[in-house]
């Protein structure tokens, strides 16, 4: 029996204004708007995707990149799959913080979690302040996937979603992920009938339990 | 209540096997339960409306060996059927039904030496008038016996009322040994009930289970009707109906998830900070405090001085007051745009043909061209429990958007307290606009189908109002979900100097 799959939490952190809300939009609506207001907390997204034949709903939890929201932010990893680190190609402070955002990622969720490590606004490329390669090595030093993007031109967006999800999906494989624990953010479920396009496939692995008798 | 259907509708009936051996259905007609306050309920569109899962008749079994007389009798009884008349959709004509029969219904349960329990309850029903009640009184006195029946699983049906009965039965247990105080108890408790009968607008948090979060018990509810819908459901038009679904389209759930775990983690600093402290430190916060709990029941009692009718400025204009009296803009709050939506909807459906609607509601995809005046009943159904779910879930938004603004330590220039007492207001505002709004439904229901069967037109209206007291009782539960944060709050203003506010910026919700 195939299964559908819902990643609960991928999250998006990092600083403010390198474009964790134009990426989500760009994945979740295939648009772009370059103003966004400030992400107050966390703000959500949700799309189906299909890895190896499986229904996979992420849920997508775009966390504010404020520092005064950090510690709020926090509150809200546990019981994440997976996350993506977002920084910005042009501004080189961004990337060098990165590792206060990568500890506080490892720090307050699951050991397991993937990361993905992104660079942001590769449509800049006359305005780069951070190299490719430099990226590519933060990313092999701390184990972490690494992907540039471009949220405005879409480049790249949906592969950095959808291979953090595969990753994800192979660690479920491997058994590395206790997908019977909520806490990684995980469910499965049986799949369910195909003409229940986005809603049904979703959730259908959640545990059952209370109900009527 | 389940009972007067047993005869007529062929979902309910898989209730009645309960009776017999104590042997409880799996959830998979749960949701048909809720159609079983009118009679003559079909299984049409309204199975999709959703109980509160928490209320379950686990404790059923161990009822029906308490009673194996009561059991037996019942099973031997014919389910007497009610009529109901179909006007009067106000909410003593119907939620006020529902309640007494339940809370009767239970009290029958409680053993056969009590039944004048049911007696002492009804004439109990001073309030609100005795008019009001008087039609209800009858209908409970029939339903009582009919209630014998069914008590197995009779708290199963309601989403908010199975867990007002479950108090009642609970209470009805110790009235075996508790003698005439209990009686009186009960009584005091019917009459609650019956206060209550504005659906879910008070008191109705406290009634959840509080072994479950929220959100767990709205994720459960969403996922039996995912169930439901992948198995049973094929149309797509049928999903239009399901709350729960809906209420996640609109990321409720997600927000109330977010809300419950900052909820939760303020929670615990609030406890550390409290076990950090003694002595008259410790004294004086905790009456502060208890001071700030007050602030948060405040909602219950100030509901009833205004009108419910108003106007759609007011609404707005309401919560964006009361938003600025928390310091915070409400210029992008949702809700007042799904809310206004829904006005739109309900106004032009009843007057315009359908070529002329606007975006709102072009969703609904009305397939029958030829219905030129009016939408069916089943499109004004779809989008008010639509409407309902959109409006709950942006609520939800709100207050978690406030939550995290108040922990966000915005400057403090209104106290805990009285941000506490703001949201109260704003809880009742919401709550308001949900009673008005799901009336405002049903009475376009009630036009649009003043042709139509009652079995197919009840049902609907039941659907309606049993959401609405349901997203009500959710944003209540939500608010409630807020104390922490303000306790926090009311913590650091006692101890943090003002100066490092300076640089704190405003937010825009």
């Amino acid at each position: 029996c195939p299964l559908s799959m819902f990643f609960r939490k991928v999250f998006l952190n990092s600083f403010s204004g390198v474009g964790k809300s134009c990426l989500l939009l760009q994945f979740t609506d295939k648009r772009f708007q370059p103003v966004h207001d400030l992400t107050i907390g966390v703000e959500f997204g949700a799309r189906m995707i299909t890895i190896d034949g499986k229904q996979i709903k992420l849920q997508i939890w775009d966390t504010a990149g404020q520092e005064s929201f950090r510690s709020i932010t926090r509150s809200y990893y546990r019981g994440a799959a997976g996350a993506l680190l977002v920084y910005d190609i042009t501004r080189r402070d961004t990337f060098n913080h990165l590792t206060t955002w990568l500890e506080d990622a490892r720090q307050h969720s699951n050991s397991n979690m993937v990361i993905m490590l992104i660079g942001n606004k590769s449509d800049l490329e006359s305005r780069r302040e951070v190299k490719k390669e430099e990226g590519e090595a933060f990313a092999r030093e701390h184990g972490l996937i690494f992907m540039e993007t471009s949220a405005k031109t879409a480049s790249n967006v949906e592969e950095a979603f959808i291979n953090t999800a595969k990753e994800i999906y192979e660690k479920i494989q491997e058994g590395v992920f206790d997908i019977n624990n909520e806490a990684n953010g995980i469910k499965i479920g049986p799949q369910h009938a195909a003409t229940n396009a986005t809603h049904a496939g979703s959730q259908g692995g959640q545990q059952a339990g209370g109900g009527c008798c | 209540m389940s009972d007067k259907d047993d005869s007529e509708t062929p979902v309910t009936t898989e209730v009645t096997p309960i009776l017999g051996d104590g042997n409880c259905e799996p959830a998979k007609n749960s949701k048909s339960f809720d159609q079983s306050t009118e009679p003559g309920s079909k299984s049409g569109p309204v199975a999709s409306t959703r109980k509160r899962p928490e209320a379950r008749c686990s404790n059923d079994p161990k009822a029906a060996e308490v009673l194996p007389v009561q059991a037996s009798q019942a099973a031997g009884k014919e389910p007497v059927s009610k009529e109901v008349p179909q006007t009067g959709w106000g909410y003593w004509g119907s939620w006020g039904k529902s309640l007494l029969s339940s809370a009767s219904a239970t009290v029958a349960t409680v053993g056969q030496g009590i039944s004048n329990v049911i007696e002492k309850a009804e004439t109990s029903l001073g309030i609100p008038s005795p008019s009001e009640i008087s039609t209800q009184v009858q209908y409970a006195s029939e339903v009582r016996d009919a209630g014998r029946n069914n008590i197995l699983c009779v708290s199963g049906p309601f989403g908010i009322f199975s867990t007002i009965s479950t108090a009642v039965q609970s209470t009805g247990k110790s009235v075996i040994s508790g003698g005439l105080d209990a009686l009186e108890f009960i009584g005091k408790k019917t009459m609650d009930v019956i206060a209550e009968g504005d659906p879910g607008y008070k008191k109705t948090k406290g009634l959840m289970n509080r072994n479950s979060t929220l959100s767990q018990v709205l994720r459960e509810a969403k996922k039996k009707e995912e169930l439901w819908t992948s198995s049973e459901v094929t149309m797509e038009t049928d999903k239009k109906t399901h709350y729960g679904l809906l209420f996640d389209e609109f990321q409720g759930l997600s927000h109330l998830e977010a809300l419950e775990m900052l909820s939760r983690e303020s929670e615990i600093k609030v406890k550390s900070i409290l076990n950090s402290l003694s002595g008259q430190e410790l004294e004086t916060l905790k009456l502060e405090l208890e001071q700030l709990k007050e602030a948060f029941s405040l909602a219950e009692f100030c509901e009833e001085e205004e009108e419910e009718k108003k106007g759609d400025e007011d609404f707005t204009k309401e919560i964006t007051d009361l938003f600025s009296s928390l310091r915070i803009s409400s210029r992008k709050v949702t809700g007042v745009k799904a809310r206004n939506t829904a006005y739109e909807w309900i106004g032009t459906s009843l007057t315009k043909p359908l070529a002329e609607k606007e975006e709102g509601e072009k969703y609904l995809e009305v397939e029958s061209t030829e219905q030129v005046n009016k939408n069916s009943i089943e499109d004004i159904h779809a989008f008010a429990i639509r409407s309902l779910a959109e409006l709950t879930a942006c609520s939800i938004e709100l207050f978690h958007k406030t939550a995290a603004l108040v922990l966000h330590g915005q400057k403090q220039e209104v106290t805990a307290v009285e941000r506490s007492r703001t949201l109260s207001q704003v809880t009742v505002v919401l709550c308001k606009e949900l009673s008005v709004l799901s009336k405002e439904f049903t009475t376009c229901l009630t036009t649009a189908g003043v042709k139509e069967n009652a079995d197919v037109l009840n049902p609907l209206i039941t659907a309606v109002f049993l959401e609405a007291s349901n997203s009500a009782s959710y944003i209540q539960d939500a608010f409630q979900l807020l104390l922490p944060m303000l306790e926090i709050s009311l913590i650091e203003s006692k101890t943090e100097s003002p100066q490092n506010l300076e640089g704190q910026r405003r937010f825009d919700l």
